[in-house]
């Protein structure tokens, strides 16, 4: 039998119900889940607020328990003093007439024979009556709305607060759109990413691929805050999970990767250049000097050729007068009609670049062709930026990879739709400081926010893992369907993840209230409503659970006593 | 059992009665007391006693004048006097073919109609009855001591209700008047202040 925690006293649609709590407060947190039950509706809500009440302000003022006797008191106070909740109502689910009533029956008989829809949460579009009881979901509550665990494509990512009811998140739905996982800086927003990840790798309905600039995900780290080790994605998934190490002989973690990646020179063009306008602290003038450069030495030589260029070579004549060198940057400004000093400018900026090991002439393997059959063969690649971990290497190579990979996967999408033959495997990519990316002056610019918006026709999704979602391009976060946020305490990141969601004035306390490390928030399309949750532990036996008990090593005894000895 | 008669009729109304007693008897009724007052096969009267006072008379005022009273004239002047004491009674139910009803009579008792202070069952029978309404009467009459008026009640009942094992009745008893007066707070807390005082010691066993 369920314990009723109160009753509805009040409340509007379009805000939240009253209830009036008749077990103690301390017994209800925030972000509580709860059930209404009204007749032949239930009614799922989440607590978003605890108000001390009273009959008269008197009695709360009065001290009473000091001048009567403590029963008297305690009389006194159940009767005038209250604690109301404040719920949220979410979802509603038709339950049908009671169990033990003749109509029962017929309601049943009506839902095999399809002549009444099948019974499912829908969102509210009525409320329950006064004093409709209300009470904690239980298990079979949440398995209700969020799926039952062991379900294909569920995957726990939490526990309720206060009950400790597992909560799972659907991974089919959490890749149909783009999600994000948010939270600041120490909110354990990496451990979650590793859980979701765990997730994701282990149930193989899309590939992964993950760009790693803090080295965190593939081969085993130690935790920033305690020092203890945390095992990395690679471990547990061995020949699943590729580790891509970017640049010649890159190890990571002291590890050496799967394979190294090293960018052709011939694969950088002008649009990776303009999109590290911040980073290289370029002018206005580039694009034209870099259209300028394409016209001369085409799409794929220019990059290389530019950087032969030498700034500022001379040549003399016999009379001793000084012209640029046919090989300087100079001559070259001449010949194509552009500005010398921003032809100098830009080569001089594009320094740092011509210096990176990694953007080779001719790469040792055609590692991004590699890496893009790997995914599509349902590996999951973690490319992990080594000690190239500067925004610059992060821009330059994540963009000009997810580049690629948007065009193959758009083309076998093509093909797909006109042959109905290899359908393109569902691709997560999963992008960390991606504010870096996403943020409103490069969205446009980067294949990121395209893919945001619409490369879900193309299976191709984005993972945002991200601290300040407020520095994310409105257009990107509302294109968001899942998210999973921790801790936030600015007002505009908080602002940012709800951007779009029913309720948030409501929700938003309740995100700048989360324990750190301890508790998550699920919100958007692909959650059936919010709830806060406490996360998951990533330990021992979360991957014992997820991936079964490491088969034991049996003993001789045991082994002789199979055999019949 | 004998019924203890505690007096007759003086006058009536729908919402209370007065009646007279002698000086003999003033020893059994008291303030807060349950009592009746049966007319007809069936049907009586309860009412909880509010008030007891005494008149005086033009033989009382040359006494207390007196310099020295002979306490035989003082004996002889309660015993003997003409005037007799009053006790008003509030009208909280009545009792109908067995039925008791926490409502107004629907019609008064006569004069000199007798009055009997209510037996422990009779007291259990008509407190046990519903939800306490008769507490509305009670409430309603704003020109009454309320919260001494329902302590002496509450005082008077608890006893015979544990005599049944009923210990919590007065715990009952006291919910329901805050639920009522609650909107109220200084009729409650003048109620629960003298329910404080008036049952020292007995909250702790009831809770």
């Amino acid at each position: 039998m369920e314990e009723y925690i109160g009753y509805v006293v009040g409340g509007r649609l379009k805000e939240n119900l009253s209830v009036r709590l008749v077990v103690p407060a301390h017994q209800v947190q925030e972000g509580a889940f709860t059930v209404i039950e009204s007749g032949e509706w239930q009614f799922y809500g989440l607590v978003t607020d605890l108000i001390l009440g009273a009959t008269d302000p008197r009695f709360a003022d009065e001290q009473s328990e000091t001048r009567l006797p403590i029963p008297l008191a305690n009389l006194l106070h159940g009767q005038t003093l209250y604690t109301n909740l404040e719920v949220l109502p979410a979802l509603m689910l038709e339950r049908g007439p009671e169990l033990d009533s003749p109509l029962y029956q017929e309601w049943l008989q009506a839902i095999d024979s399809g002549e009444r829809p099948q019974p499912r949460p829908l969102p509210v579009k009525t409320i329950p009556p006064h004093h409709a009881q209300v009470r904690m979901a239980s298990q079979g509550d949440i398995a209700e709305i969020f799926g039952e665990i062991g379900e294909d494509g569920n995957f726990v990512i939490g526990y309720t607060r206060e009950q400790a009811h597992p909560v799972c998140i659907n991974l089919d739905k959490f890749v149909q759109r783009s999600s994000g996982v948010f939270g600041a800086t120490g909110s354990g927003k990496s451990f979650l990413t590793r859980l979701v990840l765990a997730g994701l790798i282990h149930y193989n309905r899309a590939s992964v691929l993950v760009f790693d600039m803090h080295n965190e995900y593939g081969f085993d780290d130690t935790a920033s805050d305690t020092g203890e080790r945390v095992i990395g994605l690679k471990t547990k998934f061995p020949t699943r999970l590729r580790v891509v190490g970017l640049g010649s002989g890159a190890q990571i973690r002291g590890q050496t990767p799967d394979f190294n990646l090293e960018i052709a020179m011939q694969d950088i063009q002008p649009e990776d250049i303009e999109l590290l306008t911040r980073e290289l602290n370029l002018r206005e003038t580039t694009p034209t000097t870099l259209d300028a450069l394409v016209a001369t030495f085409s799409k794929e030589l220019w990059f290389k050729r530019f950087m032969e260029l030498k700034p500022g070579a001379v040549i003399e004549d016999e009379d001793g007068k000084k012209f640029p060198a046919p090989d300087s940057v100079e001559a070259w400004a001449h010949q194509a009609g552009v500005h010398p000093e921003a032809a100098k400018g830009l080569h001089s900026k594009m320094g740092p670049l011509f210096r990176k090991k990694y953007i080779v002439e001719h790469p040792a393997s055609d590692t991004v062709s590699e890496i893009i059959k790997a995914l599509e063969a349902g590996q999951h690649i973690v490319l992990s930026f080594g000690k190239n971990e500067s925004d610059l290497d992060y821009l330059l190579v994540s963009n000009l990879l997810t580049r690629r990979i948007r065009q193959v996967w758009e083309k076998r999408t093509n093909d797909y739709r006109t042959s109905g033959e290899g359908e393109p495997r569902p691709l997560v990519i999963v992008l960390e400081e991606a504010h870096k990316l996403l943020n409103r002056e490069m969205a446009a610019q980067t294949t990121f926010s395209t893919i945001a918006r619409e490369m879900r026709k193309y299976y191709v999704t984005l993972l945002i893992v991200d601290q300040r979602p407020s520095q994310i391009y409105d257009e990107v976060m509302s294109q968001l369907g899942s998210r999973i946020s921790g801790w936030l305490g600015d007002e505009d990141d908080i602002r940012a993840v709800l951007s779009g969601l029913a309720g948030r004035d409501a929700l938003r306390g309740m995100l700048a209230r989360l324990q750190p490390k301890e508790e998550v928030l699920l919100l958007g399309w692909g959650v059936p409503m919010p709830l806060p949750v406490s996360s998951r532990r990533y330990d021992e036996r979360f991957w014992s659970e997820l991936l079964g008990k490491p088969a034991r090593k049996r003993g001789e005894d045991e082994i002789l006593e199979e055999l019949g000895f | 059992m004998t019924a203890i008669e505690i007096g007759r009729l003086l006058r009536a109304g729908t919402t209370g009665f007065v009646a007279g007693c002698r000086v003999s008897r003033i020893g059994t009724p008291s303030f807060g007391a349950l009592v009746r007052a049966p007319l007809d096969a069936g049907y009586q009267i309860f009412g909880l006693i509010h008030d007891i006072h005494i008149d005086d008379d033009g033989l009382v005022r040359q006494l207390v004048t007196t310099e020295e009273i002979d306490q035989a004239v003082i004996i002889d002047n309660r015993v003997n006097r003409n005037v007799p004491i009053e006790m008003s009674v509030l009208a909280v139910g009545y009792q109908q073919d067995g039925n008791i009803h926490h409502l107004l009579p629907p019609r008064p008792a006569l004069s000199l109609d007798v009055i009997y202070l209510c037996s422990a069952q009779e007291m259990r029978d008509f407190t046990s009855s519903g939800r306490f309404g008769y507490f509305r009467h009670v409430l309603r009459s704003s020109e009454l001591p309320i919260g001494d008026l329902l302590a002496a009640h509450i005082n008077q009942v608890q006893p015979v209700q544990s005599e049944v094992g009923n210990e919590a009745w007065a715990l009952k008893a006291t919910q329901e008047l805050i639920i009522l007066l609650r909107d109220d707070y200084p009729a409650l807390m003048s109620v629960i202040s003298t329910l404080a005082d008036a049952v020292p010691g007995n909250w702790e066993g009831m809770s």
